[in-house]
């Protein structure tokens, strides 16, 4: 911005009450773009991710004795903004990394520019498995892309591994119908839940698509009714509330499960009036669940920081500052090829498992490994206003329990 | 089995849709606007109900009250902050008047839901019910909450045709409607009409709202969407015209029921939207408008 | 002094950083999709809600010529805006029988059917996650504006041109009095569906252009309801039936947007809000408050 420019931003600045930040630094501090939806509970979790990573790495001396600067800018969920605000970061702040985004089509918008510019970019929310085929079907030009979030692929799988151990296992279900938005994020989620569902021992009755703005959902629920499976896997995440209180005041008597995105925001319990008792989510972690020793000093810092629960991409974003704060600080430098071999090499724990980066030879390439001994995610069940966790079983505070309206299968 | 079904579950639906596009139509009808920003009041009724119910814990009847209160004032604002300085500008010539009303409750829309979207983030949020549970309807297991909706509403159609019909205020809006000009001659203020109009308005579109959040759900994202379902219907009625719109929104109700539970959930909206476009194409007025 | 205010933009690269030129460039192509909305809109007296179909149009149709049939960026601008051409004159038609909030709601739905054709066919749009396209325009923001500004200038001049023509005038004549118009023995008919294409044609050649500066193709860039909302005010804010007013509408949003952009989340709101105190209360826009026009 040219001097005249920034003096009128600061004058509007400051006539409307908001302090610009301070801009004078004495060592020349590492800057990293943030790119996230402002006015969305996920968005929101990324710039304040990314905030408490980097005030903590700060306060520990910053990175090569650098400080960590951020620039956080609300994309409004658009295509347009977030590219105008990536070229902006890119080359007028000169940010050494972009992390951010929850929306496939932000992200994929923003990948070839992140390959055209050069700049490292780490993707903390978007789920689409296009995001590190893209990286795989050109990995010389696009090897600057990180998803460092899991694909829906290996959401589905979570799904499917958890299922078996609690569902299967437990409660002896064994026929499901899938049911999810029509959107991009489930297309390879229905692919995922259709393969490995028959596999866990969970045969999959139908796969009912709706659309995103379906606004009444009881034609769906009686149609499944009427198929009698023991449970539905869910594919949400732009619907989440309205299916959820619906399914408890039609009393439908059947299990919900799979992803219920909005329901692991700890908000739910009050957006749904407490219709979601007894509802199974999948999701990155549940309150007071270590999944390493990483997890609740993170959700401690961040409850006390910003005086709500981390959305999802609060842990991813988190994870991915840090992951890159140490990166630079192995590669000792912030070229842009020296930060991504250093990425590359990453093998650290975060708050959501073991972080690794797959190879170029994978079909996710970038994308985070899935296992057990690398990030699976959690599965979780509202119980009586609380999220319980029921699965790793390992992690687990609680068996699952559902309200009495749902039919179980009798035990055999 | 299936055509009750769709029957119980479509009428809720229409019902709603009625009852949302009735404020709009009205003060169409009455003069002339088309409040663009009408999705947006919805939306407060329901999310400021939402707040006081839920978030703040005073019970479903209170946040309704509070929906309702916050929507005739939301109502109240629109038409002396957007709409009178419009229709009194002298250098808005008359012809253009109603580009220029759309174009200013298009923005006020765009500013509610901003505002909204800051103040509660842009999550939909459910209103809770006045009554919960579920009542088995020959053999369909029913929301009582939903055959609440249905009373609610027809009661406030109801209140509105004796309103208009039974009532000196109703002459003298129906009179507004037929003839503004002859109204100011008779010597009724014609400012205090369309006041009464706009609470109304409100009134209804607190009604809808609540009704709404309690059924659908609500959120700042909804705005658009609500705004946009509620034109197609009046459109399809025929501008202004009350029962047009109710026919209309049965119409589309049952229509999207149908496609919803006989072809497709994903392709809801779609046969709604091709009917539109069929029908303004053979009767443009839509189906009960004047010219 | 039109002129001079070109020419120093033009110069702009010169001084200014790539930031304040992307910007701009933005703008620049919102500013066409105004101008040639004020064509139809503030002569022909057509409510059109759905400037993103013409645009998407254009957009799509450019985006798939080059990701899917591998056609030069040159010939894919030209096949998306000859798509934009088509969808405007079938837009046409019901304008021939419709006016006022009822075109208005055709043009809506026209919109929303053509964003649930994008999703449909994902196969081939990319569907909501978007579409990226190998190929842009130039990947420094110099290049990328002046291309942007050369083709404003050239969209605003032509467009200038055939409004103060006699089309125009005839365009105006029947918007406010088709009858009448129709009387003096003009064909209204030939003329609206005139005016439909050439704003088509500007428009979708616009779409096509930002997708190849974007490098994508989406929904939300340039069919969403909520980019066509932005363009009508931009025109209605600039000043309506001046054409150029559309420039400056859109060129104000988008710069005010950006410096309003330390107060994060609201400005939207603050825009929101400075665009309809303009319509309220200098109904003639922005134009409208240039000392130049006052005596006009």
């Amino acid at each position: 911005m040219s001097k005249k420019g920034r003096l009128a931003v600061i004058a509007g600045g400051i006539a409307l009450g908001v302090l610009p930040m301070a801009f004078a630094h004495a060592a020349k501090p590492i800057k990293i773009g943030i790119t996230a939806e402002l006015g969305t509970i996920p968005g929101k979790a990324i710039a304040n991710g990314a905030i408490l990573a980097a005030d903590q790495i700060n306060a520990k001396g910053g990175v090569n004795g650098r400080k960590i600067k951020l620039i956080i800018e609300d994309d409004h969920l658009s295509t347009t903004d977030a590219i105008r605000s990536f070229q902006r970061m890119v080359k007028q702040d000169h940010a050494v990394a972009v992390v951010g985004t929850f929306v496939s089509e932000v992200a994929l918008a923003l990948e070839p520019w992140a390959a055209r510019l050069h700049e490292p970019y780490l993707i903390t929310g978007a789920a689409a498995n296009e995001l590190s085929e893209y990286v795989h079907a050109d990995y010389k030009q696009r090897q600057y892309i990180f998803h460092a979030y899991l694909p829906a692929a290996y959401l589905a799988q979570a799904v499917c591994d958890a299922s078996k151990q609690t569902l299967v296992d437990q409660f002896h279900m064994k026929t499901a119908v899938v049911m999810s938005e029509d959107a991009a994020w489930t297309k390879p989620l229905d692919a995922g839940y259709d393969k490995c569902l028959p596999k866990v021992g969970l045969k999959v009755l139908d796969n009912i698509r709706f659309a995103p703005n379906t606004s009444d959902f009881t034609p769906i629920y009686q149609k499944i009714e009427s198929l009698h499976p023991n449970v539905i896997i869910a594919g949400w995440a732009h619907v989440g509330v309205q299916p959820t209180v619906q399914w408890a005041e039609q009393k439908v008597p059947i299990a919900l499960a799979g992803i219920n995105a909005q329901a692991g925001s700890s908000v739910f319990w009050k957006a749904t009036n407490g219709a979601t008792e007894g509802v199974i989510t999948g999701s990155t972690s549940a309150p007071g669940v270590a999944i390493t020793p990483k997890t609740l000093p993170f959700t401690d810092a961040y409850q006390k920081k910003f005086g709500i629960s981390p959305a999802y991409t609060g842990y991813s974003t988190y994870d991915a500052i840090y992951a890159l704060a140490d990166a630079i600080g192995r590669a000792k430098s912030t070229k842009p090829l020296a930060i991504v071999d250093a990425l590359d090499k990453t093998n650290m724990i975060g708050t959501q498992g073991r972080l690794v980066f797959q190879g170029p030879k994978s079909k996710f390439t970038h994308a985070l490994k899935y296992g057990p001994k690398y990030v699976t995610g959690v599965a979780f069940q509202w119980q009586k206003g609380v999220q319980k966790c029921i699965w790793p079983l390992n992690l687990a505070n609680a068996k699952p329990v559902f309200p009495s309206f749902v039919k179980l299968p009798a035990k055999s | 089995m299936l055509a009750l079904q769709i029957l119980i579950d479509g009428f809720a639906i229409s019902t709603l849709f009625a009852l949302g596009a009735l404020g709009f139509t009205l003060i169409f009808g009455v003069s002339g606007v088309l409040n663009l920003a009408h999705g947006g009041l919805l939306v407060i009724a329901a999310m400021i109900a939402w707040y006081v119910g839920t978030s703040l814990g005073y019970g479903a009847d209170w946040g309704a009250l509070a929906g309702l209160a916050a929507c005739v004032a939301a109502a109240l604002l629109t038409y002396l902050g957007v709409v009178r300085p419009i229709e009194r500008s002298r250098a808005i010539p008359a012809r253009e008047r109603e580009l220029f009303v759309l174009t200013a409750t298009l923005l006020w829309g765009v500013m509610i839901e901003e505002a909204l979207s800051y103040a509660f983030t842009n999550s939909p949020v459910t209103v809770k019910p006045l009554i919960g549970g579920t009542i088995d309807l020959f053999g369909v297991s029913t929301p009582i909450n939903e055959l609440l909706i249905a009373a609610i509403a027809w009661l406030a159609m109801g209140g509105l045709w004796l309103l208009v019909n039974r009532t000196r205020i109703g002459k003298r809006l129906l009179a507004a409607s037929i003839n503004p000009r002859g109204l100011t001659l008779l010597g009724f203020e014609l400012g205090t009409i369309y006041l009464i109009v706009w609470l109304v308005y409100g009134a209804l579109a607190g009604i809808a709202g609540v009704l709404l959040g309690s059924f659908l759900g609500s959120g700042s994202g909804y705005i658009p969407g609500l705004t946009g379902s509620a034109f197609t219907i009046v459109v399809l009625g025929g501008l202004g015209s009350v029962s047009g719109t109710l026919i209309a929104a049965y119409i589309v109700g049952y229509i999207e029921t149908v496609t919803a539970y006989l072809i497709s959930p994903s392709l809801r909206d779609v046969p709604a939207l091709i009917l539109l476009v069929v029908v303004l194409y053979v009767r443009p007025q839509g189906l009960l408008g004047r010219r | 002094m039109l002129a001079g205010i070109l020419v120093l933009l033009a110069l702009l690269p010169l001084g200014a950083n790539g930031y304040i030129l992307g910007v701009l460039t933005t703008a620049f192509y919102f500013a066409v999709f105004a101008m040639s909305w004020d064509l139809l809109f503030g002569y022909a007296g057509e409510v059109n809600f759905g400037p993103t179909f013409l645009i998407g149009l254009g957009a799509y149709g450019a985006g798939m010529a080059n990701a899917l049939l591998h056609a030069p960026v040159p010939l894919a601008i030209l096949i998306g805006a000859a798509a934009a051409v088509a969808g405007g004159v079938a837009l046409a038609i019901p304008a021939l029988r419709l006016s006022g909030p009822y075109l208005g709601l055709i043009t809506l739905v026209a919109v929303l059917l053509l964003q649930q054709a994008i999703v449909i066919f994902a196969g081939v749009t990319g569907g909501e996650i978007g579409l990226s396209v190998p190929d842009v325009l130039s990947i420094d923001s110099g290049p990328n504006y002046e291309y942007a500004l050369a083709f404003m200038a050239a969209s605003g001049l032509v467009l200038t041109v055939i409004a103060r023509s006699s089309l125009g005038m005839i365009l105006q004549a029947a918007g406010q009095d088709r009858i009448a118009a129709a009387a003096l023995g003009f064909n209204v008919t030939k003329h609206k569906i005139m005016a439909f294409a050439v704003s088509a044609l500007f428009s979708g050649l616009a779409g096509a252009f930002l997708v190849f500066y974007l490098g994508t193709a989406s929904v939300s860039a340039v069919v969403d309801i909520a980019i066509g909302v932005r363009v009508i005010i931009a025109a209605v804010l600039g000043g309506r039936r001046t054409i150029i007013g559309g420039a400056i509408g859109a060129i104000f949003l988008i710069v005010a947007g950006e410096l309003l952009r330390p107060i994060g989340q609201l400005s939207t709101f603050v825009v929101a809000l400075i665009a309809l105190t303009v319509i309220v209360l200098f109904p003639d826009g922005l134009l409208g408050l240039l000392p130049a026009r006052r005596g006009s």
